[in-house]
């Protein structure tokens, strides 16, 4: 239950744990759009801005002191989509240069290959322990049998792999891998309640056109104060069923519906029930909603943020410069 | 059998460091005729340690052994089947209830190990009426009724597994005084007619000195004292374990004190008033 690591907050004391949230959020927000407008080409300009970015990321979280453990660890729930996305590019650009073909082919050898790779993968993925991992690499090998079996084969295909469609599949893999470092970043380095406040005091122009920022601002935090206490629940429930003989782990299908009913109905009553006593506990303080309210911490824009700021801005002014010119 | 802990630790994990909830419990528990109270205030682990019997938790550090199983147990070895031997009661069960009928709800239990139907049925039904569910009751929702009676439908959905020893964390917390009086009578009855060895966490001082046989006071997470009630409350450094006397004791020390009646302890007030009514007549 504790395992949740992506966005988690990393207590430490750099400079971009002192920056403003406010200012952070801004920077993140002009980085992505820079990062994004570099177009997509195979010319070497972009891949080289893009490389740059990426080796200027590792930098800054080298100076914020995160461990790069934490970083590849934040890396892995999009393992599967990067290597997707990598290997759709690779095979369907059919620019340039032609580097390499193969042949694949669907025959009596291979399919029964490949359905005993499966037999194979369903059986043994409870003893591996990079599951994702595992996973790819069988996929891999599902099309390494179709290459290497064809005898006997009763359908042919061809996948060819351009030295266009290469330098294209490893842009946007380069591409999405900092996207996810600049936002982890951003959440490694700035409490939740620091970022609620960023994102309520950005909000803030939308008042004019009546959105009741506040209150989403208030939704928001008390969302992310509630995360916590209800997988503490969850475990509770689950104890307590499990004390009842529910076995989570292993279990056929048709009883697991039922086990997650005797989870799922507990936890959502006592989350009602949760959020009216909070309700009523905020109502006794005296919280109103729309009221205005005063903040306990104020935050000061320095030096810093803004020498912060004015960089990102000259480096996105750079690539827009670079697209219009280039 | 019953349930053996031999030189047991666990550890919670942290984010940086791991802290111990308990460490070295050397306990032995008979797996009958024993009513036994776990003390010792927030935090000292008495939860931990009771979630070690019915194998929620595996220790860390030694062993634990569970009516012949060894835990942590061997590779491949399943231990599930604890759960009906040792049945645990939870703080505020209540919350655990979610089917749409009573009845339904207590049979869930006995169904997870392999009750058939009717079966299941006809022990639901006998622990409701252990814990007074009357049978018009049976085919309510479960969150219609009293807290009181949320509570007793939720022990009797443990009590129809047919455990053979029976763990409570905290069964009184929360209810009334009468309340309080029916359940543990409950408990009472079901020890005194089946033998069963009933196991309760609590905070209240009275229900130990009235209702448990032996005590066991943890303290930081270790063994600050296990045995019979009886030497728990005349030892001589009481006061080490931070507990409250019994107000029962607490009535007779003053007695001593003020009027001169000799101290002689009496465990509940029945017997309090008993006892001041012979030394009356006296």
């Amino acid at each position: 239950m504790n395992n949740i690591t992506i966005g988690q907050y990393i207590p430490g004391d750099s400079w971009l744990h002192r920056l403003d949230p406010r200012i952070k959020m801004l920077s993140l927000v002009v980085l992505l759009v820079g990062t994004f407008i570099i177009p997509i080409s195979t010319s070497w300009g972009p891949i080289a801005s893009m490389g740059a970015i990426f080796i200027g990321m590792l930098i800054l979280t080298a100076s914020a002191g995160i461990p790069i453990k934490k970083m590849v660890n934040g890396l892995k729930p999009i393992v599967f989509l990067l290597t997707f996305t990598f290997f759709i590019q690779l095979f369907f650009i059919t620019d340039g240069n032609l580097l390499v073909s193969f042949d694949f082919s669907l025959s009596l050898t291979s399919v029964g290959a490949m359905i005993a790779l499966i037999v194979f993968y369903n059986w043994s993925k409870k003893y591996v322990k990079f599951r994702i991992l595992y996973f790819l690499f069988i996929v891999l090998a599902l099309f390494a049998v179709q290459y290497a079996l064809p005898y006997l084969s009763f359908y042919t295909y061809q996948l060819d792999v351009y030295d266009q469609g290469l330098m294209r599949a490893g842009f946007i893999f380069i591409r999405i891998t900092n996207v996810i470092i600049m936002t982890s970043l951003l959440t490694f380095t700035t409490m939740t309640t620091d970022l609620n406040y960023a994102i309520e005091s950005l909000l803030k122009p939308l008042k004019w056109i009546k959105v009741p920022v506040d209150v989403i601002a208030m939704m928001l935090s008390l969302t992310l104060r509630y995360i916590p206490t209800l997988l503490e629940e969850t475990e509770k429930i689950m104890k307590a069923q499990a004390s009842r003989g529910v076995d989570f782990k292993e279990s056929k299908f048709k009883d697991k519906v039922v086990q997650i009913i005797s989870l799922l109905i507990p936890v959502f009553v006592i989350s009602f029930k949760r959020a009216e006593d909070l309700g009523n506990a905020m109502e006794v303080r005296g919280y109103v909603i729309g009221a205005k309210r005063t903040k306990i911490d104020q935050y000061h824009i320095g030096f810093k943020d803004i020498m912060s700021l004015i960089t990102v801005i000259l480096f996105l002014g750079a690539i827009i410069t670079v697209r219009i010119l280039g | 059998m019953g349930i053996q802990f031999k030189d047991v630790s666990y550890a919670y994990r942290g984010f940086k460091v791991n802290y111990d909830a308990i460490g070295h419990i050397t306990l032995d528990i008979k797996p009958q005729d024993e009513f036994i109270a776990i003390v010792g205030h927030t935090g000292s682990g008495k939860s931990t340690l009771v979630q070690h019997m019915n194998a929620l938790l595996l220790p860390t550090k030694g062993r634990v052994v569970v009516f012949g199983q060894e835990l942590p147990p061997k590779k491949n070895e399943k231990v599930n089947y604890l759960r009906q031997k040792v049945g645990l009661v939870f703080q505020f069960p209540e919350y655990q209830l979610f089917e749409e009928t009573i009845l339904k709800d207590i049979m869930f239990g006995p169904k997870n190990f392999k009750s058939t139907e009717e079966e299941a049925m006809e022990k639901a039904k006998k622990a409701a009426s252990i814990v007074g569910i009357d049978e018009s009751l049976y085919e309510q929702s479960p969150f219609r009724i009293s807290g009181g009676q949320m509570r007793r439908v939720a022990v009797a959905g443990i009590l129809a597994m047919e455990p053979e020893i029976l763990v409570l964390d905290e069964p009184t917390r929360g209810l009334d005084p009468k309340g309080r009086k029916d359940l543990m009578a409950i408990f009472k009855e079901i020890h005194e007619t089946e033998h069963k060895t009933i196991i309760m966490i609590t905070h209240d001082m009275d229900l130990v000195s009235e209702y448990a046989k032996r005590v066991i006071v943890l303290n930081n997470g270790t063994l600050a004292f296990d045995g019979p009630k009886e030497l728990l409350f005349e030892h001589p450094h009481f006061e080490d374990f931070h507990l409250d006397m019994p107000t029962s004791l607490k009535i007779l020390k003053h007695l001593e004190k003020e009027v001169g009646i000799p101290y002689k302890p009496q465990y509940d007030y029945a017997s309090l008033l008993q006892y001041l009514k012979e030394v009356s007549h006296e």
